[in-house]
């Protein structure tokens, strides 16, 4: 997930104009289903409407790339924050649209579309999704956390958190969530630690500034990567001890990572003087023994600007989906030695995978 | 260098409220319009992109030195005498620097009543759909036969809240009914102009206004969502005089001066903005322009006009916002246009040539900031008549000139880039005009055809990234395009008259950046057809008119691919007038056939629509 800074009105106007596009397939099918395979979110654009869902079947190696629109007849809404599989349902958090997909994971059929608002009705703006003991914990960017029961589809308590909250975890029963502050005056340098027993926030964390990617290992440790305020303070990669919540740096540079069997998949770039993003790389780093495994995992040269990445726990297989911010966007697959296995095009901008196995 | 005009009967034959109604009648031309009486308008010329266009009012430009851009929304047609575009430039030689530095004018003027010892003027009240009114009034006086002022005020209240069919997939067999949320407007423009002449050759003109305007930002259309509440604050305040002296067949001058401040104020609540008072963010942005200009013109021989302009400028801009972790820069920039001209007439044959130097100097309060410019850029025209009896007349023009990069393309937060290098456009023109008086099935025909091809190159382009997105100079646009106008009318009888208007505009304007994953894809937003047709019937004391604007497709994305196409669309008025003596009533129907179009995609334009107006001359 990104941080997205807002414009002023005159920039964002020229901005949205000359890029915004849709993606929808011309002649739907809907006679497949979600059985053996990736299915990727793609956030599409901000003010765009065209957050969809790609689907790649690993039997027949085809590409479905509107699947919410050949299940639904209709688009998933503006920007696909985040998408998990629990249980036999994909829950889907769309940002702009202010919405929680509930979708089953096999047909991609809408069970239900949840609109998140707050208490004066307005838009409170799902960012992040995890789930446990029955329950979907939605992230919400006003500054709250909230539960859907996953039988019943209703919501339940709500309890607030830091400032703009972004990605959460779930790890030994609690919930921890970074907060950005991406839209405040001053923005956010904590982690909040929500007991998932009682829903209550136990306490914050203080990180580095502007968290966002928070995952955690088997030992309970927490990684987070951090942005800083673009400036003057750098952005970080950190690790709040499970036991004693000591931070410690780490001291290697992380754009966004993933964390598969106790090994952070770590993708970093930068942007040359003309702005072109150089310096692409793709690092492991086991963060059960606290070492960078390689700096530089695969040869082939990446299209564009990495976007997200995510491992098959299956097959260790690394997938690391890049964009260009308007147009189609491009799903690699490499196998756990870096080597390329194939790719497949996906929709604008793809955030988020899931992997559904038979 | 070709000249489209629009004034008088033309003018309020046309269903239009504002200056880009207008606009886009004009071959070439392609309006973005983000929809109802608030949403931002802009015009651009031949594909070169709306930054390219110079607005100018009363004989001098206007400004914006934060986005570029005018928003023709602000300009009504009350008061409009004549809305002209200059391809290129505008062919006379005595004229502020400034006018030759844009690739294209779009210039607008006010109304100037004959001499009458009465007062004179005009009361009108407008009353449209979406709770609409607009009442206005423009009173002149003349207080000695050398001596005119006159004052104008404008009002519009609007809801705004338009229905409008939104798509829930691509086929369209999907939809949802919505109206357009947070859309109301209220402005007002108020206006006082003096002129004074001298001698029929010297006068002297002031002119203050006044603009006030509070509206909703509906913004873009979100999918399952009907929540906006981005408002816009927007004051102006100009003042400016302009002295012409043309007593001399030697020697001719003009000076002017010119004061423009103008502040907004943004201001957007959202759940998100949960640390800020009221969950409100608030923008504010300030800008001041200080403008001198002065122009000589003289005759050396018959066949010889020279001319020599100077124009010098400030401009500063201060921007603050309650979401502000970055120290706001405060950049300002002066200018200075030097221009030489000339221009050769004999007999058949006029040839002119112009050359013009820009200097700017910039500081900001940031450390960084971008370096001088100077630059020189020519402008060649000629203008040939081959035939002895026929008004048929060739013509050609070659432009070199280019944009500066805005103050958001140079300096906002992270997003600006202080290296940038402006945009430049070359244009080449060949056309021919055929104009003719007759007696017979037409009385007058105009026509025109013009071939052009423009480039675009160092473009200032969107490097989207995350964080934060950039610009830099990359990507480079050629537009090959023809623009076809023919204006016919027929007197009928002394009670009747016809006249017609159509303009088609051809052009190819594609991505010639090297390598480009989008190379020879066509340009966003540039429709490969467009034109327009205004047909005006007059008999007796009643008035009756048709007009249409047409687009082709068009593309929303730089891919020019099935899932970025935006559909052609053709919007149709018809209108009837009734006059007696000094009494006038309108009725309007917009948009005829009720056509759901976008012409920025999820920025719905209204439905059918109606207007009712009623005046009362002095």
């Amino acid at each position: 997930m990104k941080i997205r800074k807002t414009l002023p009105l005159s920039l964002f106007v020229c901005i949205t104009a000359f890029s915004f596009t849709s993606c929808k397939s011309d002649d739907p099918v809907d006679n497949y289903n979600l059985t053996n395979g990736v299915v990727v979110l793609n956030e599409g654009k901000y003010n765009g409407n065209n957050a969809s869902i790609s689907y790649y079947d690993f039997d027949t190696q085809k590409t479905y790339s509107d699947v919410f629109t050949d299940k639904n007849n209709r688009g998933l809404g503006d920007t696909g924050q985040d998408m998990i599989k629990y249980g036999s349902k994909l829950y889907i958090a769309v940002y702009n649209s202010s919405l929680i997909e509930v979708v089953d994971a096999k047909t991609g059929v809408s069970k239900k579309s949840i609109s998140m608002v707050n208490d004066s009705n307005e838009p409170s703006y799902p960012r992040s999704l995890t789930a446990a003991n029955g329950k979907v914990y939605i992230v919400l960017y006003d500054g709250h956390v909230t539960q859907l029961d996953t039988t019943t589809l209703a919501l339940g308590s709500k309890i607030a958190v830091g400032t703009n909250p972004d990605c959460s975890v779930i790890s030994n029963n609690k919930l921890y969530v970074a907060n950005t502050g991406g839209m405040a005056a001053v923005m956010d340098s904590t982690v909040s630690v929500i007991n998932l027993s009682t829903f209550t926030e136990e306490k914050r964390i203080t990180v580095n500034m502007n968290p966002s990617t928070i995952q955690a290992d088997s030992e309970g440790d927490i990684y987070i990567a951090s942005n800083g305020n673009y400036g003057t303070i750098a952005g970080k990669f950190q690790r709040i001890d499970a036991t004693t919540n000591k931070v410690t740096d780490i001291a290697v540079s992380v754009r966004n990572f993933c964390i598969v069997d106790d090994k952070a998949y770590i993708y970093n770039f930068s942007y040359d003087a003309n702005y072109n993003v150089s310096d692409k790389t793709i690092a492991v780093y086991d963060v059960k023994n606290e070492e960078l495994l390689t700096s530089s995992l695969i040869s082939t040269t990446l299209d564009n600007t990495p976007y997200c990445i995510a491992v098959d726990p299956s097959t260790n297989y690394i997938y690391v989906g890049t964009t260009d911010y308007s147009t189609l966007g491009k799903m690699y697959c490499f196998d756990s030695t870096g080597t390329f296995k194939y790719s497949f095009a996906t929709g604008i901008n793809p955030s988020k995978v899931v992997f559904i196995t038979k | 260098m070709p000249v489209q005009t629009i004034s008088g009967k033309e003018l309020t034959g046309l269903n239009a409220s504002n200056i880009s109604d207008v606009a886009q009648h004009f071959a070439g031309v392609t309006v973005k319009d983000y929809g109802g009486i608030g949403g931002l308008k802009t015009v651009s010329i031949r594909g070169l992109g709306a930054l390219h266009t110079g607005i100018c009012y009363d004989g001098l430009m206007m400004t914006d030195v934060q986005s570029g851009q005018i928003d023709l929304s602000r300009f009504s047609i009350e008061n409009i005498a004549s809305v002209v575009l200059f391809n290129g430039q505008p062919t006379d030689l005595l004229q502020p620097a400034r006018m030759f530095a844009s690739s294209g004018v779009l210039s607008f003027n006010s109304l100037q009543p004959a001499y009458s010892k009465a007062l004179t003027g005009e009361v009108k009240m407008k009353v449209a759909s979406f709770d609409t009114y607009n009442p206005s009034l423009f009173l002149n006086k003349y207080l000695s036969p050398k001596w005119s002022l006159n004052i104008l005020a404008n009002a519009i209240q609007s809801a705004g809240n338009y229905p409008y069919i939104e798509q829930l997939n691509s086929s369209g067999t999907n939809t949802e009914k919505k109206n357009r949320v947070n859309s109301d407007v209220k402005s007002l423009n108020s206006e006082v102009n003096s002129l004074y002449h001298f001698t029929d050759f010297e006068s002297l003109s002031f002119k203050v206004n006044q603009y006030y305007s509070e509206r909703g930002l509906p913004g873009t259309d979100i999918q399952y969502s009907t929540y906006s509440t981005e408002r816009a604050l927007e004051k102006s305040y100009m003042s400016q005089f302009l002295y012409q002296n043309k007593n001399s067949c030697y020697l001719q001058y003009q000076f002017g001066a010119k004061y423009n401040n103008s502040t907004a104020r943004y201001s957007e609540r959202k759940s998100t903005y949960s640390t800020l008072t009221d969950n409100t963010r608030i923008d504010h942005y300030e800008q001041n322009e200080y403008y001198l200009t002065s122009a000589f013109q003289g005759f050396p021989t018959n066949y010889l006009t020279l001319s020599a302009s100077l124009d010098g400028w400030y401009n500063n801009l201060f921007s603050s916002s309650n979401i502000n972790y970055y120290d706001a820069a405060k950049p300002t920039r002066q200018t200075v246009l030097g221009s030489l001209a000339a221009k050769y007439i004999h007999e058949k044959l006029t040839v002119s040539a112009n050359l013009l130097y820009t200097f700017t100097h910039e500081t900001n309060t940031k450390s960084d900031v971008a370096a001088d410019r100077k630059r020189l850029t020519p402008t060649v025209s000629l203008s040939y008549q081959p035939l002895e009896d026929k008004n048929l007349r060739i013509r050609a023009f070659y432009k070199n000139i280019f944009r500066l990069p805005t103050f958001t393309d140079l300096y906002y937060n992270d997003f600006g880039y202080t290296k940038l290098s402006p945009e430049i456009t070359n244009q080449y023109n060949l056309g021919a005009t055929f104009a003719e008086h007759y007696s017979g099935l037409i009385s007058e025909l105009e026509c025109s055809l013009d071939a052009y091809y423009n480039r675009v190159s160092d473009k200032i382009s969107i490097m989207y990234g995350v964080p934060y997105s950039s610009v830099r100079n990359i990507g480079r646009v050629d537009i090959k395009g023809t623009d076809v106008s023919v204006k016919a009318s027929k007197k009928i009888n002394s009670k009747s008259d016809l006249s017609v208007n159509l303009s088609y505009t051809f052009q190819l304007a594609q991505d010639y950046t090297a390598g480009s994953a989008t190379y020879h894809d066509i340009i966003p937003y540039t429709p490969v057809h467009s034109g327009s047709g205004a047909l005006i019937y007059r008999f007796k004391r009643f008035e009756y008119g048709y007009n249409y604007v047409f687009s082709g497709k068009r593309y929303i994305g730089q891919n020019s691919n099935a899932s970025n196409v935006l559909n052609p669309y053709i919007d149709q008025n018809v209108f009837t007038r009734y006059t007696f003596r000094k009494f006038s009533c309108t009725a309007e129907i917009n948009n005829l056939f009720n056509a759901n179009y976008d012409i920025v995609k999820y920025y719905p334009m209204p439905g059918r629509n109606y207007r009712l107006s009623v005046s009362y001359k002095l």
